[in-house]
């Protein structure tokens, strides 16, 4: 150990070094672990990315015109719809990516590079969440409309306007896009770095800044959630909001592995790396926050509705009445009945494609939950066009596209698991024996 | 019961042979075999030196399509859940259909208190009004699940037990040293002394012992 690391560690590693580079042979001499399974050829996935990258340009493309059909409102809803559930599922992976270092974890090594990948679409979530606030800004508020009134017209928003003004939000944004990405970038680069130096101190690092990390991760996340989505009301507080987007962030990322996995098995890829045993455990994780996010989002729904405060119930009001119920009742099967009864069973959980398909649900879920939150925040700014879900769709499949065409140019960029992890081997036994 | 109605490796038969070994007062059904001194046979148990000998007579024991029997060694042996063939278990159906009786009935009697036998206005609330339900349908959703899950498996494995008829026996006891035994026991309804002995010696058993049951 060399004297920069004092500082990180116990002054003796449990295995020595010799030990250690002998476990890296071994690794290096597994047949797992061979090229065809861990890399991809440049351009093996390019028929792939260039339909996402087409669908993204062509989705985008028609929530521009939306916005011409319409009017702003109605494109930049359909857009932060795309935008937010995408952030949500980037943080969710990044919030994975940090449990597994801080709890040493051994049997989601061989999953976690594409963990780390999906974080690390974390920066351009933020170009585009910088996009739709520059709009908002410009426009003086579309949808975050106490951007343009004056705080002594509500005395609700002068009481919350130390909080509420544009330069702090612009602030706040800076901050939490700048931590985002420092942790999404940073981790990545550590474990892409140990891909080729074996350095198994960098592990340490990594757990060291997931610490302090998962706590900036979950203040940071909550008070995103309070600015893009629960200010969309300013009347509006729930303390639990920030709970409630984490818990659907949580929820989609793992949707949206499950579906990574699928597509890089169904191409070959990863082999014995990950099997059914290791997707058996990622499906007992989109079983648990199905559970966890029908846990909270009727937590927060039940104590609003007791407590009867006509701040906090007019959105729910608002949202019980007209079409927005029916929505609100869909919303609750495809977000908690459905996948629970899909996922109870030990069965889907073990078959990739079948994963991968229930795992498109989940997604269609979160989005709906979205689609939920943001779009009667149209509606209460003005005439909603009842048309208009055309420019949601194209939105929605604009963005997953365009970050669909970065992710697998960040899969194919780099091994896709973390060669030299010490916990390698832990992975490659992994087995839930029941 | 008449003995038809106990054939080995019936549930009848099987409850009323919990009920006799752990319930006073109840007697257990006639044993299916005695041995010559005269007592109950509880079964053939063949000892095994090795982990990979027992393994493999396992293996031949699952074909020979035994049911009740059992592996016995002093530390886990990876794979052997396969090599004796275990079926999964129906405990998680067993779970599921108390736990969604429970939350049902939850729901039934509070609608039933709250909307019919003994309705309240509280806080201004509708009668009927699902929400207040929720956490007591929760709450005896899974405290019943947790009890079908932990009396369930205690049930279906017959623990706790005091007493086994193989710790009689001074040789089994290495068992937690450095021998492995395989038991097929009378319970099982293919159970023949002959045939139980030569697939034992053909698996390689370095001996082969009917186990008397004294309790």
């Amino acid at each position: 150990m060399t004297q920069a690391h004092a500082h990180m560690g116990p002054h003796q590693p449990a295995i020595s070094d010799e030990a250690y580079q002998e476990r890296l042979d071994r690794l290096a001499r597994h047949p797992a672990l061979g090229e065809q399974f861990t890399r991809v050829r440049p351009g093996e996935f390019a028929s792939m990315q260039h339909l996402l990258l087409g669908v993204g340009a062509v989705g985008l493309g028609l929530t521009v015109v939306g916005g011409f059909v319409y009017d702003i409102r109605h494109a930049l809803a359909a857009y932060e719809i795309g935008v937010l559930a995408a952030t949500a599922m980037g943080l969710g992976a990044l919030f994975f990516v940090m449990v597994f270092h801080m709890t040493n974890a051994g049997w989601s090594v061989t999953l976690r590079r594409q963990y780390e990948n999906l974080a690390s679409m974390l920066p351009i979530c933020m170009a585009m969440v910088a996009v739709a606030l520059v709009i908002e800004i410009v426009s003086g508020g579309v949808l975050l409309r106490w951007i343009g009134m004056d705080p002594h017209s509500d005395h609700l928003l002068h009481h919350k306007s130390g909080y509420l003004n544009t330069t702090f939000l612009v602030i706040r944004f800076a901050v939490y896009a700048g931590l985002w990405s420092f942790l999404a970038l940073r981790l990545r680069g550590w474990s892409v770095e140990q891909d080729t130096s074996g350095d198994r101190w960098l592990s340490r690092r990594c757990r060291f800044n997931s610490g302090w990390g998962l706590l900036a991760f979950a203040l940071s996340t909550a008070f995103f959630a309070f600015d893009f989505l629960m200010g969309m009301d300013f009347r509006f507080y729930s303390t639990m909001w920030g709970v409630y987007y984490f818990a659907g962030a949580a929820f989609s990322s793992l949707a949206a592995l499950a579906v990574m996995f699928a597509f890089l098995k169904t191409r070959g890829k990863l082999g014995e790396l990950v099997e059914s045993e290791h997707l058996h455990d990622h499906g007992k994780l989109m079983f648990g926050f199905t559970v966890f996010w029908a846990y909270i989002a009727f937590g927060q729904y039940f104590l609003i509705w007791y407590g009867n405060i006509p701040e906090e119930t007019a959105y729910f009001i608002f949202r019980k009445t007209g079409g927005w119920a029916i929505l609100g009742q869909v919303l609750i099967a495809v977000h908690f009945f459905v996948p629970f009864f899909l996922l109870i069973s030990r069965v889907p959980k073990r078959n990739p494609k079948v994963l991968g398909a229930l795992a498109f649900i989940l997604i269609a879920a979160h989005v709906l939950d979205m689609v939920w939150i943001i779009k009667p925040a149209v509606g209460a700014s003005g005439e909603l066009a009842p048309m208009s879900w055309w420019v949601d769709v194209a939105a929605v499949l604009g963005v997953f596209g365009v970050l669909g065409f970065f992710m697998l140019r960040a899969a194919s960029s780099v091994a896709l698991v973390p060669m030299k992890d010490p916990r390698m081997e832990h992975a490659l036994e992994h087995c839930n024996y029941v | 019961m008449s003995d038809a109605q106990m054939k080995p490796g019936t549930w009848a038969r099987d409850i009323a042979m919990a009920l006799g070994t752990y319930v006073p007062g109840f007697a257990r059904p006639p044993a299916r075999f005695v041995s010559e001194r005269g007592q109950p046979v509880h079964g053939i148990v063949g000892e095994f030196a090795t982990p990979a000998a027992v393994y493999h007579a396992a293996e031949k024991v699952r074909d020979a399509g035994f049911k009740r029997w059992d592996v016995y060694s002093p530390f886990p042996i990876h794979g052997m859940e396969e090599a004796m063939g275990f079926r999964r278990t129906f405990l998680p159906l067993l779970v599921a259909a108390i736990g969604f009786s429970g939350a049902g009935l939850g729901l039934l009697f509070q609608y039933w208190v709250s909307a019919a036998a003994y309705p309240l206005v509280v806080q201004g609330k509708p009668y009927g009004a699902w929400e207040p339900f929720v956490p007591i349908m929760f709450e005896l959703g899974v405290l019943p699940s947790a009890f079908a899950a932990l009396f369930g498996m205690l049930m279906l494995n017959g623990l706790p037990r005091f007493h086994h008829p193989l710790l009689a026996r001074e040789r089994f006891l290495s068992v937690s040293d450095d021998t492995f035994f395989l038991c097929i026991e009378a319970e099982d309804a293919g159970f023949d002394a002959d045939r139980i002995r030569s697939l034992l010696e053909g698996a390689g058993a370095r001996s082969i012992e009917l186990v008397e049951d004294d309790a």
